[in-house]
């Protein structure tokens, strides 16, 4: 052991302020804190400029418009965030109680859906509740009625859109609550005698509260802020919140009244979220375990949302209530359990993986039209994309911008999310949540925020510009997955290759880098494809000379319905397809999350 | 045994069903299973197995994993569906009585005691299902505790305890309705050895008190041996032995029982002589001895089993004795652990007592073993 002494002092070398890994946070949190942070006090600074500094807020209070909006739009999403749970929890106890391919089936009929872009899949809807539409086809042809309806355009169809564009976040969110459950618990509850209900009633329901409550929240948080799916599907007496705020943004208003809406939907959504969080742990946000703080992790150990607690009311009129009324049920067969639960699934998946369906088969039709079933085939809806001008421009535009994006996303993220977790720092949740963010900022807010600094930097309409803004949207997708499949390296294998000569960077690479490479993978993946899809800040962002893809389309499913989206849609459709093929295995570990 | 009367005492009438009703002489029920078949795809998990167990027995279903006990104990417990044959309870199919019905006791591997609920609570789950009132439950559950000397955690919750202590939870869950059959699947595995020993002492004692019959499963030889009243040895969805503990050990049938069951010395010797009851034999050293039998018409060759702890060791030689060679000698505390290589090129695995009078031999030293015709058996 002659070399102790010179290693001692490598050591006390080679550790100064540079090696600390919490210096990987520093790029992300300096992104975000120029384009989104600063862009959303700016917000608000101009949102109190009036005089008072009240007035802005005044009127959107006192305006009944924006204030019978504001209830309607906390109405709609309320209902949107029950619909969910009450289809979302089945469906999700279908995935765990069917195996093999069946199983693999499902969950793939929920979570394909998820990668499809919100805009194709509320155009699949329009397609589906058409004039012509398969529904109205079906029903004519089973004679319900004769001349077909005006099924789209109303409340009913804003709420069928939108539960079915976000059932998925809600499955998941259960899913992965209820796959964490020890299997054993329920055959100790079959085996002390609990019925199949009770065992739902007693333990899996109990144990999967936290589960339901983020998927809650986030379909809640999600729904407040929703702009595409209402303003397609529903009907002048459906405006939600985020329309009025795109809807000023285009007629000349004063400035500030604009920032106050935002401000508005802003506030409500981060009260949410910051109930939500006090009660339940920010965890939900990103739908994964807890990070270690170095302090906090040996005091917490197991406590949190399993503890269970004396018998609170809420627990005392559950079972005064609900617990009567399920053993009534129980006087039905055993089976019928099983049947609702099937059916209900079903009944989700079709709903889910419906759609996507219909707007595949429309793309190779041959009318001019939307019509279902196509009178013909043909391939010239796909002639017509690929030979014009205008599509093929904004296809390249998204590619690139997409490109661009998925770069800083994963550069900075996967950075960020190294710091997160091998950091000893502390604040880490708050990082965390400040790098996790943007996920429940309504895009709305966030594109108008980001409008005036792109103004004043001239980014307007510009590669970069909406790179970066997209980047935004594409770090947390980024820092949730690697920093899972961090979490999931085993450090044991980092320290033995320590142990056995390898220097840090090394060990990096030879044991940290394979491991998390499928993350890593994902999150490319992820990246570019939220950035793809993204409509609502390339909506403010872009300018007439430069569209994306998704610009195109939500220009052509205002202006005309025609297959050419369909073929679009089902480009789309295969290029997740493809990517969930190649992401699959990571998938499955860090599923619940974004 | 104060404690023991108490329980037996008819507390309450109306509460639980009646299958459930704690009897005055609670006697667990008898299981009797038929050529049960249970298969997955094309692997036969249990192959036609027929068992029965008395009533208040404590059997244990000893097996390497993939020997079928757990799925045995599934197909009882009603988790997995029966492929062919049937399980009696007290005489009554329970093929289409559902888990929660058959009114079982059951403790896991994994413990499953419910996260979202206090020890008190865990423990007086299957009373809550069984519509007993409330009084009687918090009445049960407290004795229940006080039995497994848990009382001090009633309120605490299974996250706050020790792997002992969840253990005894579960226990106490398990026994709290008095079922008259009680299932266990490898209950002890998680916890260390010193705990495991003390808690195999308390389930034994606690069998003698609730009188249930006892299905226990365990991949563990020794804890087997020390619990069970009889033990089915099982391998490849087969049972190959039900015996008593010292018959299982003593006198297994087959070459798997007698080396999965403790260690043994397995010699290969011709049978000169069979006179019933015992053989006289000559071993490829040469080593002619007596051994016990079952099979008073076998001749040719046959294996014979001694035990490590039976074989003598000898400072000389003696008549009955034969030399051997030192090939490893280890200390192991209470004893002594040596092998050594006799003439014909066997290899003898022999324990022997740690005494201040012994030493351990040196590695290539000489020593003389010897056995009676008392300590080998014949295997069938």
């Amino acid at each position: 052991m002659t070399d102790m002494p010179l290693s001692d002092a490598a050591i006390s070398r080679r550790r100064p302020l540079l090696r600390n890994p919490a210096l990987l946070l520093l790029p992300a949190t300096l992104f975000l804190g120029v384009i989104y942070v600063l862009p959303l006090i700016d917000l608000a600074r101009v949102s109190l400029s009036g005089e008072p500094w009240w007035v802005h807020f005044d009127r959107v209070f006192s305006v009944p418009l924006y204030w019978d909006s504001l209830v309607r739009t906390m109405q709609i999403a309320l209902t949107v965030a029950c619909l969910c749970a009450l289809f979302g929890y089945p469906t999700a106890l279908l995935i765990q109680r069917s195996r093999g391919t069946l199983q693999v089936l499902i969950a793939t009929a929920v979570i394909l859906p998820y990668f499809i872009a919100i805009l194709i899949r509320t155009y699949a809807w329009m397609v589906l509740l058409g004039r012509n539409g398969p529904i109205n086809k079906f029903a004519i042809w089973l004679g319900l009625y004769d001349q077909p309806l005006a099924l789209l355009f109303n409340r009913g169809t804003v709420l069928l859109g939108m539960t079915a564009v976000l059932m998925p976040l809600m499955v998941l969110s259960i899913y992965s609550s209820l796959s964490r459950l020890d299997p054993g618990l329920t055959r100790a509850a079959l085996a002390s005698g609990a019925g199949p209900l009770a065992v739902f009633w007693r333990v899996l329901l109990p144990l999967t509260l936290p589960g339901i409550g983020a998927g809650f929240l986030l379909v809640f948080v999600s729904a407040l802020g929703f702009f595409i799916t209402p303003t397609l599907l529903g009907g002048p007496a459906d405006q939600m919140f985020a329309m009025h705020i795109t809807q000023q943004a285009d007629s000349i208003t004063g400035e500030g009244f604009l920032q106050a809406l935002a401000v508005v939907l802003l506030l409500i959504t981060l009260v949410v979220v910051g109930i939500a969080g006090r009660l339940m742990g920010f965890e939900f946000i990103w739908g994964g375990g807890k990070l270690s703080e170095p302090a906090e992790a040996a005091v917490k150990g197991h406590s949190g949302s399993a503890r269970p607690r004396r018998r609170s009311p809420a627990t005392v009129i559950a079972d005064m209530i609900g617990w009567p009324l399920l053993r009534i049920m129980g006087r039905m067969p055993a089976s019928a359990g099983t049947w609702t639960v099937r059916a209900l699934g079903f009944l989700i998946i079709c709903t889910l993986i419906l759609p996507i369906l219909v707007v595949i088969i429309i793309s190779f039709s041959e009318a001019s039209y939307l019509t279902f079933p196509p009178p013909g085939w043909s391939l010239k809806w796909y002639e017509k994309f690929f030979s014009d001008s205008n599509w093929m421009s904004a296809f390249w535009n998204s590619l690139g911008i997409a490109a661009l994006s998925a770069v800083i996303a994963v550069t900075l993220g996967a950075s960020a999310a190294m710091g997160i977790v091998r950091s000893e720092i502390r604040y880490k949740s708050a990082l965390m949540l400040l790098l996790v963010s943007p996920m429940i900022v309504p895009p709305v807010v966030l594109g108008l925020s980001l409008y005036s600094l792109f103004l004043q930097l001239g980014l307007v309409g510009t590669y970069f510009g909406l790179a970066a803004a997209h980047a935004i949207g594409g770090i947390p997708i980024v820092v949730v997955i690697v920093a899972a499949s961090l979490q999931a390296v085993d450090r044991k294998l980092e320290q033995s290759a320590a142990v056995h000569g390898a220097s840090p960077l090394t060990v990096f690479r030879t044991v940290t880098l394979p491991a998390i490479a499928p993350g890593l993978a994902a999150a490319v993946f992820f990246a570019f494809l939220h950035s793809f899809d993204e409509l609502v800040l390339s909506l403010f962002l872009s300018s007439p000379r430069m569209k994306t893809l998704p610009l195109m389309l939500w220009a052509d499913i205002n202006y005309q319905l025609n297959p050419v989206l369909a073929v679009v849609s089902t480009l789309e459709v295969l290029l997740v397809v493809g990517g969930i093929i190649l992401a699959r295995p990571v998938l499955s570990r860090s599923g619940g999350g974004h | 045994m104060a404690e023991t009367l108490a329980w037996r005492k008819p507390r309450q009438r109306m509460a639980p069903p009646a299958p459930r009703q704690a009897s005055r002489e609670m006697i667990g029920s008898s299981i009797s299973m038929r050529s049960v078949v249970k298969t997955y795809g094309a692997f036969c998990a249990a192959d036609r197995i027929s068992l029965d167990v008395e009533p208040g027995e404590f059997i244990t279903l000893l097996g390497p994993s993939g020997s079928g006990k757990t799925t045995l104990l599934n197909l009882l417990a009603g988790f997995q569906t029966i492929d062919g044959g049937e399980i009696l309870i007290d005489g009554r199919s329970i093929a289409h009585v559902p888990t929660h019905r058959r009114g079982f006791g059951m403790v896991f591997q994994s413990y499953a005691l419910f996260p979202n609920m206090t020890v008190s609570q865990n423990v007086a789950f299957p009373l809550r299902m069984a519509g007993v009132d409330r009084a009687t439950s918090d009445r049960r559950v407290a004795e229940t505790l006080e039995m497994m000397r848990l009382s001090d955690h009633a309120r605490k919750t299974p996250f706050e305890m020790s792997g002992g202590q969840q253990q005894r939870v579960a226990i106490a869950r398990a026994i709290v309705m008095r079922p008259k059959v009680v299932l266990m699947d490898e209950p002890l595995s998680a916890l260390d050895r010193r705990l495991r020993e003390s808690i195999q002492i308390e389930i034994r004692a606690l069998h003698q008190t609730i009188g249930s019959t006892i299905l226990f499963v365990t991949h563990d030889q020794s804890e087997a041996l020390t619990m069970s009243d009889r033990i089915a040895v099982m391998d490849k969805g087969h049972i190959i032995q039900v015996g008593r503990p010292v018959d299982i050990y003593r006198q297994p049938q087959s070459r798997f029982v007698a080396s999965f069951v403790g260690e043994s010395n397995l010699i290969e010797a011709e049978i000169l002589e069979n006179r019933g009851g015992t053989m006289r034999l000559r071993s490829r050293s040469g080593l002619v001895f007596d051994a016990q039998s079952r099979d008073a018409s076998a001749s040719g060759t046959a294996t014979v089993l001694v035990r490590p702890e039976r074989i003598a060791l000898r400072e000389t030689a003696t008549a009955d004795s034969v030399a051997a060679t030192v090939t490893s000698a280890l200390f192991m505390g209470e004893t002594l652990r040596i092998e050594a290589e006799m003439a014909g090129g066997e290899t003898l695995l022999i324990r022997c007592q740690d005494t201040a009078a012994r030493s351990l031999p040196q590695i290539g030293s000489r020593i003389h073993v010897s056995w009676g015709a008392q300590d080998c058996w014949v295997l069938a």
